[in-house]
Formats: C-alpha cells, structure tokens, sequence
C-alpha cells in the first residue's frame, strides 16, 4: 500500500520549508495517477486542517504543447485555498522556484451539482495569473508526481471580473504576460483547450467525479494562455486579456 | 574584391534560381555571402530576374517578427522578402502540391496600403493613414534551402523564404480592431497548430510595417498605394503536409482558409 499521509506530508513539508525534494515516484513505483489524486486530497486535508479553506479548483496540461510534453491525453486538476489568493502583493523569497502564467479564470455564481450546470453556472469571468511552484527538484516529474503535489499549485491573482453575458467569448482572446513593463509571454486563450470553456466543464466534471461540488464563490483557473516564466522577486507582474483587463502584481 | 563579390553575389542568385527551377532545395548559399547587405544584393537579383519575367510585385513580407525566431537565428532585426501577384491565393483556395517547397504555415495581419510610404524617416501615424484597412492571412513559407538549414544570409538571398500566401476578404478598418491584442488560432481539421496574439509581432504589427517602411525606403523599393504587407507571424509556424486544410482565425480580424493539394497529378503520371 501506497503510504498515502507520508508522502502528502512529505511534499507539504517541502512547500512550507521551501526546499525541493525528490520525486515521489522514484521511490514509490506503484505511485499512479488514482494514489496521487489521493496525496493531493490528503496535502489538501492537511492544509484545511492549518485553517486553510477551499476556494476551488485549477486546471493543468490544457494546452496540447503540454500534453504532448507530459504524453497525457487528459487534464490534471488541483485544489485552491483561501491562502493561495494574492491581492496585490506576492511572497515569492519563500518559494522554491517560483514561474507565473497567464490565465483565465471563471467565478461560480451558484451550487455547481451536475457537471452539464456548470456553463450557466458562471457569474464572472476575469484575467488571472497562476503562480507556480514545484516541489520537486528542477521542476521535473511525472504525471502522478505533479498531481500528489496538487499540479505544482502555489498561488493566484484574479482582474476585476466580468459579466460573463458582457463578454463576447473566451475562445481566442489575445493574452500578454509583462514583467517590469516588457512583454515575456504572447499568446491567445485557444490555447487552453481551444476554448477555456471547456476547460471548465472539464473541472466541473473532475470535481463532480471527486465528490467535490462547486459552490457559489467558487473558482475555477482554466488553464494558461501561454508556457510559465521565472518570477523573479521585486518584480512587476501584469496580466491583459483583450476585453478583459488586466491584473497585476508586485513580488517581494 | 568587386568584382569577386558580384560573381558570389551572382553564384548564390543562380543556386537559389535552379533550385525553384528543379523543384529540388539546394545547399545554403551562405558559403558565398556572409553579411546582410550581400544576402539583399541576392534578393534583389531575383527580384530583378522575376520582374523582366513578367511577374507582378505587390507587396512585402516581414519575417523574423518574434524574438523566438530572432534568437535562433542570432539576429536582432526582421528580414522582409517580396511578394508577387502570382503568389497570393483568395480564401479557401487550394495550393498546387509542390508550389512551395517544404511549406509551413503561420498566421499574420496583412495591411494593404492606401498611400505611398515614401519618407526617409516615418512615424506610426504615417504608417495608420497610408493604411486603408487589413486583413488576416496565411503566410506559406518555404524554404529553397535543403531541410530548412538557414541562416540570416540564407533567408534573406532566398526571399525571406516567401512562398505563398492566402488572404481573406472582410476588410477591416485599424480603428474597429486592437492589432496588439487579437487573439490568433491556427488550426488544421479542428486540431490546433499555433496560437499567439499581435503583440507577438515586434510588439505590434504596426511596429513591424513601420520597420519596413523605412527600410524600403533606404533600398529604393519604398511601399506603395495598392501593395499588400504581411506584417510577420503571431504565433509559431505550422508544419503542412499534402491535402491539409488550415483555418487562422484573428479576433476582430476574421477567420481565412487555405488548402494545400493532396499530391501532383503530373508525378502521379511520371
């Protein structure tokens, strides 16, 4: 049997004290992806029991570069907290090795129970950027690795949200990732699924399997519009989305 | 020293000419030019050659518009190469197999000119009031060269490595469009190739058409009322292959098709 509460307590050890460790599956070869959706729920429980609470779900490997990458053929997800919300200020000095991506992000306006719910289930829509941080050395693992560690989840921003009626469509909207006032990441958000909306009919649908119901308040990171960059301290981060804004962040 | 660098000038003319002849890539030219300046002198050979042959020029491309593209590469510039009537397809159209050799695609606003752009030095605003509207394309590069193996001299003698190109036919106004911010996806069959944005382009397309302006302008082949610029790709090229069909579609800009032959009816029979 796979030592489920070890291994989560390895890697939220690992996050806390900002130190890399080696991959799970190296040591653990009967690791798959079913055990380390597991390690993931129990690094969750182990945070909620810190006072942490949840604040929704993140997607990964949605753009077909990445799945390619990581030979997938599906999404991975992971869970959000309260505590990973960034206003306006990121601690990055803490983190391991800390990159940011840009993101859309989707808002839940009511209890998500049926995954087929969800599309109407959106009250706001917004710009966001993800700050990564793997707890593996290097930023390497494999598939069940990077999912025990709740898809390299560290940290997030979200714009002014939208209507999602206000909207014309998330299918292909232009995406700039500055730092410092120059532009480091181009992109558009077909890139996340070819429409972020599926996207979240794919977190409706992860979640829904996973016994974990969306609720009003609820937000879902779709996925990112462009590969992640370094994130330097003392930075000036900003995230525009055509139409949608911009949303920004300074790290320390 | 003039007279052997005309003659290299002229070697690497002819090597990149035999190849469009044959149909067959040849080997990198950079053997016989080295510096930008001659790699244009290359260029401009072949422009000379295929305008007594009768072909009609109708515009530039822009290339290397990405600083991806700049760094494999090892250059800080874009490069620019010259598009003729005979190379650009309406919508949907379908690209005769072996038309352009080892074809990619990539995704590009295309502004088409209203005014000359003849001053030494221009400004954006010149570059938005000679611009009478855009229109989103489908570059089809190819490569003369064998297996893609270019430097900047290699691209720049063989055209920039123009090919073909499709345009779609809504035009659209600078004013009702945010060419920094539209969206691009490149798609074959649903599935998609590349995905990127304006700004991907020098920052902004218009950027990229302001470089050419003053360009031309330096080489004596300004742009003029009527000519069509691809400005440079928003995303990463597209491998194609023999009966592809690609869709680009621009936000605010619209959506253009091109297709490619499934194989040539002429090597079916030889």
């Amino acid at each position: 049997m796979t030592d489920v509460r070890g291994l989560a307590a390895r890697l939220d050890e690992a996050r806390r004290d900002g130190r890399p460790i080696g991959m799970l599956s190296a040591s653990e070869p009967r690791l798959d992806v079913s055990a380390a959706y597991d390690v993931q729920r129990a690094g969750i429980e182990l945070r909620r029991r810190s006072g942490e609470r949840f604040a929704g779900v993140k997607m990964g490997f949605t753009s077909r570069a990445k799945m390619v990458q990581m030979g997938v053929d599906d999404v991975i997800w992971g869970q959000l907290t309260d505590r990973m919300l960034i206003e306006s200020t990121a601690e990055v000095s803490g983190l391991i090795h800390p990159r940011v991506e840009p993101e859309i992000v989707f808002l839940v306006g009511r209890d998500v129970t049926r995954a087929a719910d969800v599309d109407t289930a959106v009250a706001g829509v917004a710009v966001g950027y993800e700050i990564l941080d793997s707890r593996y050395d290097g930023f390497k693992f494999t598939l069940a690795d990077v999912i025990a560690d709740n898809a390299s989840a560290s940290g997030f921003g979200v714009g002014a949200w939208r209507d999602p009626r206000d909207v014309a469509g998330l299918a292909n909207v232009g995406m700039i990732l500055e730092i410092d006032g120059r532009v480091v990441q181009t992109g558009s958000s077909a890139a996340i699924l070819g429409d972020p909306m599926r996207a979240l009919r794919a977190a409706a649908r992860l979640a829904t399997d996973a016994g974990i119901v969306l609720r009003a308040g609820d937000i879902v990171l779709a996925g990112a519009a462009t590969a992640a960059v370094p994130l330097p301290k003392d930075a000036h981060v900003r995230v525009t989305g055509a139409g949608l804004g911009s949303v920004e962040v300074t790290t320390r | 020293m003039t007279e052997t660098a005309t003659t290299a000038v002229e070697q690497a003319a002819d090597r990149i000419l035999a190849a469009y002849a044959s149909g067959t890539p040849c080997d990198p030219v950079r053997d016989l030019v080295a510096t930008p300046d001659d790699a244009y002198a290359v260029q401009e050979r072949l422009t000379t050659a295929w305008l007594v042959g009768g072909r009609r020029l109708v515009g530039r491309k822009i290339g290397l518009t990405s600083p991806a593209v700049q760094r494999q590469l090892g250059v800080d510039t874009p490069d620019f190469g010259m598009l003729f009537a005979d190379m650009a397809v309406p919508d949907g159209a379908e690209i005769p197999a072996g038309a352009v050799m080892q074809a990619r695609a990539e995704a590009e606003v295309a502004l088409v000119l209203e005014h000359d752009l003849t001053h030494e030095r221009h400004t954006v605003a010149d570059v938005i009031r000679a611009t009478a509207f855009a229109l989103p394309a489908i570059e089809v590069v190819g490569s003369r060269i064998r297996d893609w193996d270019i430097t900047l001299a290699d691209t720049v003698a063989d055209n920039a490595s123009c090919g073909m190109y499709a345009l779609g036919s809504r035009p659209v106004r600078l004013t009702d469009v945010d060419l920094r911010m539209c969206g691009m996806v490149l798609e074959r069959r649903g599935e998609q190739l590349s995905t990127g944005t304006g700004a991907a382009c020098l920052g902004h397309p218009l950027n990229a058409a302001l470089w050419l302006a003053d360009t031309l302008v330096r080489v004596g082949r300004p742009l003029r009322a009527g000519d069509t610029v691809l400005t440079g790709a928003l995303g990463p090229m597209a491998a194609v292959a023999p009966g592809d069909v690609l869709e680009a579609r621009i936000d605010g800009l619209g959506d253009v098709r091109v297709a490619f032959q499934k194989e040539s009816a002429k090597e079916d029979a030889s």
